[in-house]
């Protein structure tokens, strides 16, 4: 830790791990549920489970989002933040809404606007959030009259993710216009300004992890962020296929998603030759092991399974089926989740006050693992129960509850698979919480030797 | 490659692309008037809607194929079933669908008359939306568009002593056997012809010129054309031939009265 007030971003982590595990908690729920018949249903019926489930991850990743943020922008504008007691104020007041979000969701108070259930009040809470984290971060960089590409990209993603969220606020009498607004703020922030994010995030990891030029990683950032928006920004038309909107959207949804693949494939290939260069050289490697996978996952999950089924004539045959769960688990996953946890992983021993060394424990390493192989058999699990799906009900014509019924092993796959993520997670913050505070150098190794130094 | 010239290219393909993007909007805003059928967007419409988001039904249905996978796709379910059966089945699921057999039952929502009737009048015009023909064939929630794929799924048993209930229970039974030659789906004709929107069709051929029957209303003319599959013939080639409907007859003896009622009340369903 460089700067004292980078300290700030401890507290955001442990509120984002915590949320973290209650995802899981509600994600294990809801799968149960389609194994049927739901003895909670009076009580906790599906809609409310999944609506948490799906509302804690986007709650966490942004605290993480935050946290990192409040990391890296002193590092990188080389200054103390604007205001330590704005940041604990910031996280106090989120962390208000989005508990006040989840307890209204167990009381059936919500919008009922998939993603975006989010009460009116919580809603208004939010952007008030989000504006003073900005004038924070503003302030700092301000102060400093010192702004770096990596950190440029990042702000700007967060403050275009912040703008994007204000279409939520509206309300229309046209579904298809609700619909049509409502991908403004959800497809924009995970297909556009969070891969934005994702890119600044991933460069600074690489220019810290591997040593890497930092001219030439912020030449390529640009170019992963421009094919992220030349792809992601018309791309959105994938979502407007079959809402009654003009058929233009097709051709337009069809070309620019198969152009998506591109910036993830980009961020793979720049992970790769950033550490190919420099080896799996810094002590922190499993640090390395996150964002490296971020890259790979993503380009996998958001990038090859999205193209998957975004074709127009396949879309026709699998929107609305499991084969959306399918991607959606793995992009997330790759994109967002594992990033902030590279983040988290890298930022630690930092914060627990013994900088880069003796950073890999067992129960860390299982811990990513177990997630990488349990959200790799989810995704295959979710896909076949989508073919079958897909195949049994939209091509044959099979009822739906029929075909619920004979798919039902892949749920169970689900389930089992599920499992092995969630004792993934429980492992990671088993670690975070517990092991890594108490890790301390040896003696030997304090002062760091100078080549040890990252 | 420098690095200017890559943000140069950043800055330029996102303001060029954002703009496209709000021009495609602009043109969107226009032509969804007709595409929605913005005019049919009655108060009743727009209160329906409200239950839709309130009840928070997008968490485990689709419509459009938008939301969760819990439950079936909504998007024709007005046009499929009719407003008297979704009336009905809102006001108590569980007469229609047990949750041991189907493993899934829909909560009762304690939705109010009013609630239920915007509701619906909300999901017949989604149903309306003009979505370039979504979904390409009919997205059932229980039973087959193909006669006799059905075979091996959840026992076709009555969930409680609803006619309703008991008849689409009965059509999927053997005997009578109805669903081994008719589909409930639209447009899928296969041994006997389609019986989606019977109700509607009975009540138009009823009062056709051509009809020879001995029905007055709709529910009559099913009646009769089960017991009496010759009484008038079902246009199309492949349902008669001489004047003899292939229909099997015998219904009459094998049909109790109770159970006849239970069929006549379930096709009726089919708007």
């Amino acid at each position: 830790m460089r700067y004292r007030t980078q300290a700030v971003a401890y507290p955001y982590f442990v509120v984002a791990l915590l949320l973290y595990g209650l995802q899981m908690v509600f994600g294990i729920l809801s799968i149960t549920k389609y194994l049927g018949p739901d003895p909670l249903m009076g009580l906790l019926p599906f809609d409310i489970s999944k609506e948490i489930h799906t509302n804690v991850l986007i709650v966490w990743v942004l605290t993480g989002f935050m946290g990192a943020t409040y990391w890296l922008v002193p590092e990188e504008s080389r200054t103390e933040l604007h205001s330590v007691r704005l940041a604990y104020l910031q996280l106090g007041l989120w962390t208000i809404a989005g508990v006040t979000a989840v307890v209204s969701y167990l009381f059936h108070w919500t919008e009922g606007n998939k993603l975006l259930e989010q009460p009116q009040p919580v809603k208004f809470a939010i952007v008030i959030v989000m504006l003073m984290f900005l004038y924070n971060v503003g302030m700092t960089i301000w102060k400093a009259r010192r702004l770096t590409t990596t950190e440029g990209v990042l702000v700007a993603g967060l403050a275009l993710a912040a703008l994007l969220y204000l279409p939520a606020l509206l309300t229309f009498d046209n579904y298809t216009l609700s619909i049509y607004y409502r991908w403004w703020t959800v497809h924009l922030w995970v297909e556009g300004v969070w891969e934005m994010i994702q890119g600044g995030l991933l460069a600074y990891l690489l220019i810290r992890l591997s040593g890497a030029d930092r001219e030439v990683m912020e030449k390529w950032l640009y170019v992963i962020v421009g094919l992220t928006f030349i792809a992601g920004i018309l791309g959105t038309a994938h979502h407007y296929f079959w809402i009654g909107v003009p058929s233009y959207w097709l051709f337009i949804g069809g070309f620019f998603s198969a152009l998506e693949p591109l910036a993830f494939l980009g961020m793979a290939i720049y992970a790769y030759t950033a550490m190919r260069r420099s080896g799996l050289a810094h002590p922190n490697r499993l640090a390395l092991h996150w964002t490296i996978g971020s890259a790979i996952f993503s380009a996998l999950g958001a990038g090859i399974l999205g193209l998957a089924h975004t074709w127009p004539s396949v879309n026709k045959w699998t929107h609305g089926t499991m084969i959306t769960a399918m991607h959606g688990h793995m992009a997330f996953f790759g994109a967002y989740v594992m990033i902030v946890l590279a983040m988290i992983t890298y930022a630690a021993p930092g914060l627990f006050g013994h900088d880069q060394e003796s950073t890999e424990s067992p129960a860390g390493v299982w811990a990513f693992w177990l997630q990488m192989a349990g959200m790799f058999g989810m995704t295959m699990a979710f896909a076949a129960a989508g073919i079958g799906q897909t195949y049994l009900e939209r091509i044959l014509g099979l009822g739906y509850l029929e075909t619920q019924h004979k798919i039902q092993v892949h749920f169970l796959m689900v389930l089992g698979t599920g499992t092995l993520f969630t004792l993934g997670v429980a492992l990671y913050l088993y670690d975070f919480f517990f092991l890594a505070p108490k890790r301390r150098p040896a003696p030997a190794a304090w002062p760091p030797a100078p080549e040890a130094q990252g | 490659m420098t690095k200017r010239q890559t943000r140069i290219f950043f800055l330029g393909s996102t303001a060029l692309f954002s703009l496209i993007f709000l021009a495609l909007t602009v043109d969107t805003h226009q032509r969804i008037r007709t595409l929605t059928h913005s005019g049919e967007i009655t108060p009743a419409v727009i209160a329906g809607k409200h239950v839709w988001h309130r009840k928070n039904c997008i968490n485990c249905h689709t419509l459009l194929g938008e939301g969760a996978y819990y439950a079936p796709d909504l998007t024709k379910i007005a046009e499929q079933r009719g407003a008297p059966y979704l009336r009905s089945f809102l006001t108590d699921p569980s007469k229609f669908y047990n949750e041991t057999r189907d493993r899934r039952l829909m909560p009762n929502l304690h939705l109010t008359p009013g609630e239920i009737d915007e509701v619906i009048a909300f999901l017949s015009w989604v149903g309306k939306i003009d979505n370039q023909g979504w979904p390409p064939r009919p997205i059932l929630v229980s039973g087959a568009a193909i006669p006799g794929s059905d075979v091996g799924g959840a026992a076709p048993q009555a969930a409680s002593d609803d006619p309703v209930a008991v008849g689409q229970a009965l059509f999927r039974q053997t005997p009578p056997g109805c669903f081994a030659c008719h589909s409930t789906a639209a447009g899928v004709n296969v041994v006997g012809p389609s019986l989606s929107g019977i109700a509607a069709t009975a009540a138009a051929r009823v009062t056709a010129a051509d009809y020879t029957g001995k029905a007055t209303d709709a529910a009559g003319y099913i009646r009769e054309s089960i017991l009496l599959p010759n009484a008038s013939l079902a246009p199309g080639a492949n349902y008669s031939a001489n004047g003899v409907s292939l229909m099997p007859p015998g219904f009459e003896q094998s049909l109790q009265p109770a159970q006849l009622d239970a069929l006549v009340a379930y096709l009726m369903t089919l708007k």
